[in-house]
């Protein structure tokens, strides 16, 4: 834990300077959970306050989402490797102006799963298989370089899914969707769902009525999949919020997967790169209804 | 003395009372613990500590059919939905159960919810009191507790062999036969303690709270899902649709939270809780403040599931702990 020890002294600093100095006026990083063990979002106003702040495997949540809610607001940012894809996704759809974002970019070992009151020593699933472990953009970066990074199969559980046959896929998710309370808390935490007006509370056109059984449940969760292809970064928010348990980010990373494999598109690796379905390029025939 | 009725007495019950009713226990549902209608005893689970969604949806469901409205030749037909057959709730915590009481408050007071009022009179429930407590419960301090009967028709607590049988209303009586009973000389175990929580006088401190920047600075972490409002006893707002389909209209109701952006959004398009900090005072104001003013009983019964399956660990306790050390305002 020394490794986060020092990554927490650095935030502190950091964030106590950022503040003194009057370059950002809110820090946005993670400070201790009310059971003691997990972490939580914490904002810090006050140099005295940067004290609170932490880092270590419990910090799962991807603050990025918050910068919405800071619009034109100079604001500091814990971001860990996944989560500073969301701020390319962001800039590259014009949802952040640059200058007024100060990133605090840490090196990232993996965090762990969020287990209520229990230290988990199990690595979220996104971690197991990731490859990043630098933030592809900041300011100041805080930590040491891994010395061996991981590599691994990027998608053994989407290519574990796709060797099913489609009865089986659609037994799967009807099950999975049946259970869900359309509590938004997936798109609440996804910085890739930022739609002032949501298409599930639109009356007019109406795409998906109010009802939260199977059939609203299972349109809510699929429409929500697609307008995340191409940009979903695959921080795993919404599966680790979801108080269901439903395996989103699966559904979401074979989306990610087709990307990659139609386009060589992975959301968020640079600001420059829009996402391929918000562009058009002639010579991106797929072959599809020739 | 005490009733008393052996494990495999109670299996043989619970079995017949799937003959002829929704039998609805905890049943394990992937890695989850939920309430499900179950068609068999083996499916029920009986060592948790609670489940995940609290069992108020078969008081008031997730999503409810009002009525139809049908046009049939040249007239306008309003059809009633279809009243369900009685269902009997086994393996309710007392928590919950006292939920169903504060629910029972603003769904029964004249005039009553039609629909909740049919819910509540075609289901029985039975409790299984709490031999553990878990760290986020704080049933006591929030006038429940682990052996509470409130709302509970029979109550059970397990002891070796079997369990303990508190036969408490008349719909208890008439479901479970006197035959499957007999009497034991046992103690009844002794209740876990529970965190206490400073609840006491919260009303009053909530009433001078009502202004503070606090609000604003805990809605900041808040990402305004309506995961709290869904997993709670006691949270009972719901929003109103009409679906038409091939002239037939339907009137649907499903939950609703006061989290949820837009929430309050009127016609013309105001709002007058657009700021996320209104909304976070909304919740504790209405669990803390305006609930207890208009009903009486803090609208909480300490089941901790707020706080176990927030996102961002905006925790009610926490939330208590902060008011009650408020000064007065300024």
């Amino acid at each position: 834990m020394s490794a986060a020890m020092d990554q927490t002294a650095q935030i502190r600093q950091k964030a106590r300077e950022l503040l003194e100095n009057k370059v950002v006026d809110c820090v946005i990083g993670y400070e201790r959970a009310t059971d003691g063990v997990n972490a939580r979002p914490l904002f810090v106003y006050e140099p005295e306050e940067a004290d609170r702040l932490i880092f270590d495997q419990t910090c799962t949540h991807n603050l990025t989402r918050y910068l919405l809610n800071r619009k034109g607001k100079p604001t500091a940012i814990v971001v860990k490797p996944c989560d500073s894809r969301a701020i390319n996704l962001l800039l590259n759809e014009s949802q952040l102006q640059r200058e007024k974002i100060h990133i605090i970019g840490v090196v990232c070992p993996g965090v762990v799963e969020r287990q209520w009151r229990q230290a988990s020593a199990k690595l979220l699933n996104a971690c197991q298989v990731c490859q990043q472990h630098v933030p592809v953009i900041y300011d100041v970066l805080v930590g040491e370089l891994p010395s061996e990074p991981t590599v691994a199969e990027h998608y053994p559980d989407v290519v574990e899914m796709e060797a099913k046959s489609a009865e089986e896929r659609q037994v799967f998710w009807k099950e999975q969707f049946s259970r869900c309370i359309r509590c938004y808390a997936c798109r609440q935490a996804c910085p890739g769902c930022y739609c002032p007006e949501c298409f599930a509370e639109r009356l007019d056109p109406l795409w998906v009525g109010i009802r939260i059984a199977p059939g609203e449940n299972e349109v809510w969760n699929t429409i929500r999949a697609f307008h995340l292809a191409g940009r979903c970064i695959g921080c795993y928010q919404c599966e680790q919020v979801c108080p269901v348990d439903i395996p989103l980010s699966l559904l979401n990373r074979k989306l990610e997967k087709e990307v990659l494999g139609l386009f060589n598109f992975q959301a968020g690796m640079d600001a420059e790169t829009s996402p391929p379905f918000s562009t058009f390029k002639k010579e991106e025939k797929l072959g599809i209804g020739e | 003395m005490s009733q008393f009725i052996s494990k495999q007495h109670l299996l043989s019950w619970l079995g017949q009372l799937m003959e002829n009713r929704h039998l609805v226990a905890p049943a394990r549902v992937d890695g989850l613990i939920l309430f499900k209608e179950v068609g068999r005893v083996e499916d029920i689970v009986f060592d948790y500590e609670n489940t995940t969604l609290s069992p108020k949806e078969w008081f008031f469901p997730k999503t409810e059919t009002l009525f139809y409205v049908e046009r049939k030749d040249g007239k306008v037909e309003l059809l009633p939905p279809e009243i369900e057959k009685e269902t009997v709730i086994f393996g309710i915590r007392p928590c919950d159960a006292r939920g169903i009481t504060i629910l029972d408050l603003p769904y029964l007071a004249d005039p009553a919810d039609t629909f909740y009022r049919q819910h509540r009179e075609k289901t029985a429930m039975v409790g299984l009191s709490c031999l553990t407590a878990c760290p986020e419960c704080f049933c006591e301090s929030m006038g429940s507790g682990p052996q509470d009967t409130a709302g509970l028709d029979i109550m059970l607590t397990e002891v070796k062999d079997g369990y303990l049988v508190e036969i408490l209303t008349e719909k208890g009586k008439s479901l479970l036969s006197e035959g499957l009973l007999s009497t034991a000389d046992l103690p009844k175990p002794k209740a876990p303690k529970t965190a206490a929580v400073p609840s006491e006088g919260v009303v009053q401190k909530m009433r001078q709270a009502f202004d503070s920047a606090y609000w604003s600075r805990v809605a900041d972490r808040c990402i305004h899902c309506n995961v709290c409002a869904y997993v709670c006893p006691t949270c009972y707002c719901f929003d109103v649709r009409d679906y038409t389909d091939k002239g037939r209209t339907e009137r649907v109701r499903s939950w609703e939270s006061c989290q949820s952006p837009g929430f309050t959004k009127i016609a013309g398009g105001h709002d007058p809780r657009a700021n996320k900090g209104a909304r976070m005072r909304q919740r504790f104001g209405h669990k803390l403040l305006y609930f207890p003013e208009q009903f009486g009983p803090l609208h909480c019964v300490g089941c901790g599931r707020c706080v176990r399956s927030c996102p961002v660990n905006i925790d009610i306790r926490e939330i208590i702990e902060d008011v009650q050390k408020m000064g007065a305002p300024k």
